[in-house]
C-alpha cells in the first residue's frame, strides 16, 4: 500500500492531467481520434516526401557541356540533339534539352549547355555542378597553344571543386574543331594539359586567401611528389577528337561519332 | 540600308538572320562584341553600340529569352530603326508563339523560322514611313530672297546699332516670305547662308548668327506669338535703320506718322520686321508651372473636416466610411501601403496582394520602378557611385522587362535576385588572374615580369607594393623594387626600409648568397620613366624574376603629371599596370579611373594603348560592409580586382571573393 502511495505520489503531478486527457479521449468518438492520427501521419509523410523531392535535385541526371568561350559548345549541343548546323552567338544563359543516347537501352538524360564567357562561367557551374553525371569539357584544338593556361585553369577549377570531387562524374575532354588543319591532336592536348596542371598545383595552392577568410578548396590533384597525370584522378577521364562543324562545312555531317559513342557508354 | 538583322536565343542559337545586299562580312564578330561589352558588362541601359564602322541596336525579349540585333553603317542616321525593332519583335513573337513557349531548346533547334517575307514587309513599311518628308529642294536664285534685296540695303553704315539694315519696300515682301518659310520649318538661318556670298555684309551675318544662337527660338518657333510683339519693335528698329538714309524733315514726317498710328492703335501695316530685333521687348516674367503642383490649396488642408488626407487617392472611398478620429489597425494600414496601387479600388487591394503572389504575370517597368528605386538608394548608401548605381538599375530593368515570374515570387525578390546576379557577374574577372603563373611564364622566357603601381596620393601604393613583394618572395621569386617616386620626400627611404625588413625575414643565406629583394633608386628629382627603364634593364641583366615599379601619387586632374605617368607606361610597356584605389573612395572613384584611363590612352603613341589592367583595393579593413567602391571600380574599367589590402602588415593581402562582397552589399 505504501508502495502504491509512493508510486501514486510520484505520478501525482501528471496523473490528474493524464486522467483528464484519457477521460476526454474516451468521451470522444473513436473515429475522431482516428481522424486526428491519420492527419498527423499525413503531415509527417508529406514532410518526408517534400524533403526527398527537394533533395532529389541533386540526383545526377545531367551531362554538362563546358569549356572556354568560342570553343564550340553550342554548335555541339545543336549537333548532338538535332544533327543540324545552326549559326551561334555567344551564349548568355544555359540551354538544356533531353537527349536520347544511341545505345541499346535508349537511356535519356538531360544535356545542358553552359555559357563559356569568363564572367558567367563560375555561377553557372556552381548551379549545375551537383547535378552532373558527366562533364564534357570542350577544347578549341586550333588555338589551344595560345589558350593553354586558360584551359588548364578552368579544368583545374572544375576538378578541385568540392562537389565534383565528391560526385566523381565521368569527364570527357572533347578536342573540338578538328576540321581546321592546325588543330592539335588529343594526345598532344593531354600532354600539354598535364604539364600545365602540374604547375598550377603549385601556384594555386600558393594563391592568396580571400578577404573574408574563406580558404580555397583543399583538394590536391594527383599524387604528391609525382608529376600530374590524368590517370591519377579518382574519376574516369577520356580524351577524344571531334568536329562540330564537320569536314564538309555547314551542310555536311558533324564528325562527332566518338563523342556519341562515349556518351552512349554512360 | 540595313547591314544585317539577327534574332537569336539567349542560349546562343541563331533563329533567323538577314544580311543586306552587298554585305559580305559575317556579322558574328560584331554581335559577339556587342554581347560581351554591353550585355555581359551590365551596360544595357542604352540600347545602341558602335563597333568599328557599324552601329548596332538591340532589344532583349525577356519573356522568351530572345535577343534582336540590327546593324547598319555608323555614318547613316536611320530614324526608323528603334520603332522597326519593336515592330519586328512583336511580329515575331506573335507568329512563333507556340514554338517559343515550349521549354527547352529542342523546339528552337528543330523549327525553321521562315520570317523573310514578314521582315521584308515590315522593313518596307518602316522605310516608307521615314521617307514621308523628303528633303526640300533648294530654291533657285530668282525665287530666293536675295534677288529681291537692293544692294544699298545690305551696305552697312556706321551707327550706334549694328543691326541689319532692311530699308525699302522690298523688305516687306521679303520678310513676309521669310516668316512663312520659317513657319514651314525652315529656319531663317538658311536665309542668312545665301547672303554670305556678299562680302560686304559679313559683319551683318555674324551678328545675325550670334542673335540666332542666343535666341534660337524667336524667328521660327513663335511666328504667331512674336508677331504682334515684334511688330512695333521691329517697325521701330527698321525705322531707325531706315532713318539714316533720309533727311531731317523726312525724319520728322515719319515720326509724326508713327505717333498718329500709335494713337490710333491700328494694326501695323508695315511689317518690315528685321528677323533680328536685337533689343527685343522682354516678355515679362511668365508664371512658373510646376507639373506636380496642384491648382488650389484646398488639397493641402489636412484638418479633420477633410478626412485623413495622408492616404493614397485610391482609398478615399474607404476613408469616408471609417471614422476619421479612429486609428486604423497597424497591419491593415501596412498592407494597404504595401500592396495597394492607386489604380485599384479598396477591396481590389486585398485581392491584388494575393494576385501578385500567385499566378504568372509579366514584369513591367511600373512594377519594377519602386523596387529599383529602393535598390538604387540602398546601393548608394553602400558607397557605390551614384551614376554607376543608376546605370546598374537601368540595366537590370532592361533585363527583366517582360519576364514572366513564377508562382510565389514577388517583384521585389525577382529584382533582388537579378541585381545580385549582375553584381556577381560584374565582379567576376573577365580574364584569368594568376600572377604567379604569369611570373613563371616570364621566367621561362628569361625576362622580368614588370608590375607598375599608379594611383592618386595617399592610397597605399608603397605599402601594398611591400606586401606584394613579401608574397612573391614567400613563393621563391627574386624581386627588384624600382623607386620611381622621385617627388615625395622620404619615398626612397620608405622603400629602403621595406627592403631591409624583407631581407631580414628571408636572409640571403637561404637563397644562395644573393639578397632576395633589391632596391633600384636614383635619388630625388630625376625622370621617373628613365629610372624605370634602367631598372628593367638591370633586372634583365641580373635575372630578377619580378620588377615592382612604384610611382608618385598624382591627382587625376594634374595634366603634366598624368602625361609623365603615361609616358612611363608607354615607354616601358609593363606586363601589368595596377591602379591602386582605396575602398573609402565614393563617387571620386569614377572620376579617377576615367581620367587615368583617358590619360593613358591619349598619350600613348601606339594604336593599342596600355590601359589599366587590374585594380588593387586598399584599406578594405576600414569599411565594414560599405563595399560599393569595388563595384564602381570594376564597372568603370571592366578590369578585375587583383589584390585586396586589409591592413598594414605584410600578411594583410588577400584576393577578392565576389560572392562575399555581393552578400555584404545586398545585406540590409
Amino acid at each position: 500500500m505504501e508502495d502504491n502511495r509512493d508510486v501514486e505520489a510520484g505520478e501525482n503531478p501528471f496523473q490528474p492531467y493524464l486522467d483528464a486527457l484519457r477521460k476526454e479521449l474516451e468521451h470522444q468518438d473513436p473515429i475522431f481520434i482516428i481522424g486526428i492520427i491519420i492527419s498527423l501521419a499525413v503531415v509527417v509523410i508529406s514532410f518526408v516526401l517534400l524533403k526527398y523531392f527537394l533533395s532529389s535535385k541533386t540526383v545526377q541526371s545531367a551531362v554538362l557541356l563546358v569549356g572556354l568561350c568560342d570553343s564550340g559548345k553550342t554548335l555541339l549541343f545543336s549537333r548532338l540533339l538535332s544533327g543540324k548546323f545552326k549559326k551561334t552567338q555567344t551564349s548568355i544563359t544555359d540551354s538544356s534539352a533531353p537527349y536520347k543516347a544511341k545505345n541499346e537501352k535508349g537511356s535519356s538524360w538531360t544535356l545542358i549547355d553552359l555559357p563559356g564567357h569568363d564572367s558567367l562561367r563560375p555561377q553557372y557551374v556552381e548551379k549545375f555542378k551537383s547535378a552532373a553525371r558527366a562533364i564534357v569539357f570542350v577544347v578549341d584544338s586550333a588555338i589551344f597553344q595560345k589558350e593553354v593556361r586558360d584551359v588548364a585553369e578552368f579544368l583545374y577549377f572544375l576538378l578541385t571543386d568540392s562537389a565534383v570531387s565528391r560526385n566523381v562524374p565521368y569527364l570527357i575532354v572533347a578536342c573540338n574543331k578538328q576540321d581546321i588543319t592546325m588543330a592539335k591532336s588529343a594526345k598532344l592536348i593531354q600532354q600539354q594539359l598535364e604539364k600545365e596542371m602540374n604547375t598550377l598545383r603549385v601556384t594555386r595552392s600558393a594563391a592568396l586567401g580571400t578577404q573574408d577568410g574563406s580558404a580555397g578548396s583543399s583538394v590536391y590533384l594527383g599524387k604528391k611528389g609525382k608529376d600530374f597525370e590524368f590517370s591519377q584522378l579518382p574519376m574516369k577521364v577520356e580524351f577524344l577528337e571531334c568536329s562540330a562543324r564537320g569536314s564538309k562545312g555547314e551542310n555536311g555531317q558533324a564528325d562527332i561519332g566518338s563523342l556519341e559513342k562515349s556518351l552512349a557508354n554512360l | 540600308m540595313l547591314d544585317f538583322f539577327t534574332i537569336f536565343s539567349k542560349g546562343g542559337i541563331v533563329l533567323w538572320c538577314f544580311q543586306g545586299t552587298g554585305v559580305t562580312e559575317s556579322f558574328t564578330g560584331p554581335v559577339n562584341a556587342l554581347i560581351r561589352s554591353v550585355i555581359l558588362q551590365e551596360r544595357s541601359g542604352n540600347n545602341s553600340y558602335s563597333h568599328d564602322a557599324l552601329s548596332l541596336k538591340y532589344k532583349l525579349d525577356n519573356e522568351f529569352e530572345l535577343v534582336f540585333v540590327v546593324g547598319f553603317q555608323k555614318i547613316l542616321t536611320l530614324t526608323y530603326v528603334d520603332k522597326f525593332i519593336d515592330d519586328v519583335q512583336l511580329h515575331f513573337r506573335d507568329r512563333y508563339k507556340n514554338e517559343l513557349e515550349q521549354k527547352g531548346a529542342l523546339a528552337l533547334l528543330n523549327s525553321h523560322f521562315a520570317f523573310e517575307d514578314d521582315f521584308k514587309m515590315l522593313l518596307r513599311e518602316a522605310e516608307e514611313s521615314s521617307k514621308a518628308r523628303g528633303p526640300t529642294s533648294m530654291r533657285s536664285f530668282n525665287a530666293s530672297l536675295k534677288s529681291q534685296k537692293t544692294v544699298k540695303s545690305m551696305i552697312e553704315t556706321k551707327g550706334g546699332d549694328k543691326g541689319k539694315e532692311q530699308g525699302g519696300k522690298k523688305n516687306k515682301n521679303a520678310k513676309k516670305e521669310g516668316k512663312e518659310k520659317a513657319a514651314e520649318g525652315r529656319t531663317a538661318h538658311n536665309n542668312l547662308l545665301k547672303w554670305s556670298d556678299w562680302n560686304g555684309i559679313r559683319h551683318i551675318e555674324i551678328t545675325y548668327l550670334m542673335y540666332l544662337i542666343l535666341f534660337p527660338s524667336t524667328p521660327a518657333a513663335e511666328p504667331v506669338k512674336g508677331e504682334k510683339a515684334k511688330a512695333p519693335t521691329s517697325a521701330q528698329k527698321t525705322e531707325e535703320n531706315g532713318n539714316q538714309g533720309l533727311t531731317q524733315e523726312e525724319i520728322i514726317q515719319k515720326k509724326r506718322e508713327e505717333f498718329i498710328r500709335k494713337r490710333m492703335g491700328a494694326p501695323v501695316e508695315k511689317p518690315s520686321k528685321s528677323p533680328k530685333p536685337v533689343k527685343e521687348k522682354p516678355k515679362g516674367k511668365e508664371k512658373r508651372v510646376w507639373t506636380l503642383g496642384g491648382s488650389s490649396t484646398k488639397e493641402l488642408d489636412y484638418s479633420q473636416s477633410n478626412g485623413n488626407g495622408a492616404h493614397a487617392a485610391g482609398d478615399q472611398g474607404l476613408d469616408a466610411q471609417a471614422d476619421p478620429g479612429d486609428l486604423l489597425a497597424v497591419d491593415y494600414d501596412v498592407l494597404f501601403k504595401m500592396f495597394l496601387s492607386p489604380k485599384k479600388g479598396a477591396f481590389g487591394g486585398m485581392f491584388g496582394m494575393l494576385k501578385g503572389l500567385v499566378g504568372s504575370k509579366s514584369l513591367s517597368q511600373e512594377d519594377m520602378e519602386p523596387v529599383l528605386d529602393k535598390m538604387r538608394d540602398h546601393l548608394i548608401a553602400k558607397n557605390v557611385a551614384a551614376e554607376i548605381a543608376s546605370q546598374l538599375c537601368d540595366s537590370v530593368a532592361k533585363k527583366l522587362e517582360g519576364k514572366v515570374m513564377g508562382t510565389f515570387t514577388t517583384v521585389a525578390s525577382t529584382v533582388k535576385g537579378a541585381l545580385q546576379d549582375s553584381l556577381v557577374q560584374i565582379l567576376q574577372p573577365k580574364r584569368r588572374v594568376d600572377i604567379l603563373r604569369d611570373v613563371l611564364e616570364a621566367r621561362s622566357q628569361r625576362r622580368p615580369f614588370v608590375i607598375t603601381f599608379c594611383g592618386v596620393n595617399g592610397v597605399g601604393k608603397s605599402t601594398n607594393l611591400a606586401k606584394i613583394s613579401f608574397w612573391l618572395i614567400e613563393n621563391g621569386f627574386t624581386v627588384l623594387i624600382a623607386a620611381c617616386d622621385t617627388f615625395r620626400a622620404g619615398a626612397v627611404e620608405q622603400l629602403r626600409t621595406h627592403q631591409r625588413r624583407l631581407n631580414s625575414l628571408h636572409p640571403p643565406q637561404d637563397h644562395g648568397g644573393r639578397p632576395i629583394v633589391q632596391l633600384y633608386e636614383k635619388g630625388y628629382g630625376k625622370d621617373a620613366a628613365g629610372i624605370a627603364m634602367e631598372a628593367i634593364a638591370y633586372a634583365r641583366n641580373q635575372a630578377f624574376d619580378v620588377v615592382l615599379v612604384d610611382t608618385a601619387g598624382r591627382m587625376q586632374d594634374n595634366t603634366p603629371l598624368m602625361t609623365a605617368l603615361a609616358k612611363l607606361i608607354a615607354v616601358n610597356m609593363p606586363d601589368l599596370v595596377l591602379f591602386v584605389g582605396e575602398a573609402l573612395v565614393g563617387n571620386e572613384a569614377v572620376d579617377q579611373l576615367v581620367k587615368f584611363n583617358q590619360a593613358l590612352a591619349d598619350h600613348s603613341m601606339s594604336d593599342k594603348p596600355r590601359l589599366i589592367d587590374g585594380i588593387v583595393l586598399t584599406k578594405f579593413d576600414t569599411i565594414d560592409d560599405k563595399v560599393g567602391a569595388a563595384i564602381s571600380m570594376t564597372y568603370i574599367t571592366g578590369q578585375p580586382i587583383v589584390f585586396v589590402g586589409t591592413g598594414q602588415t605584410y600578411n594583410d593581402l588577400r584576393s577578392l571573393n565576389a560572392r562575399a562582397v555581393v552578400g555584404a552589399l545586398m545585406k540590409a
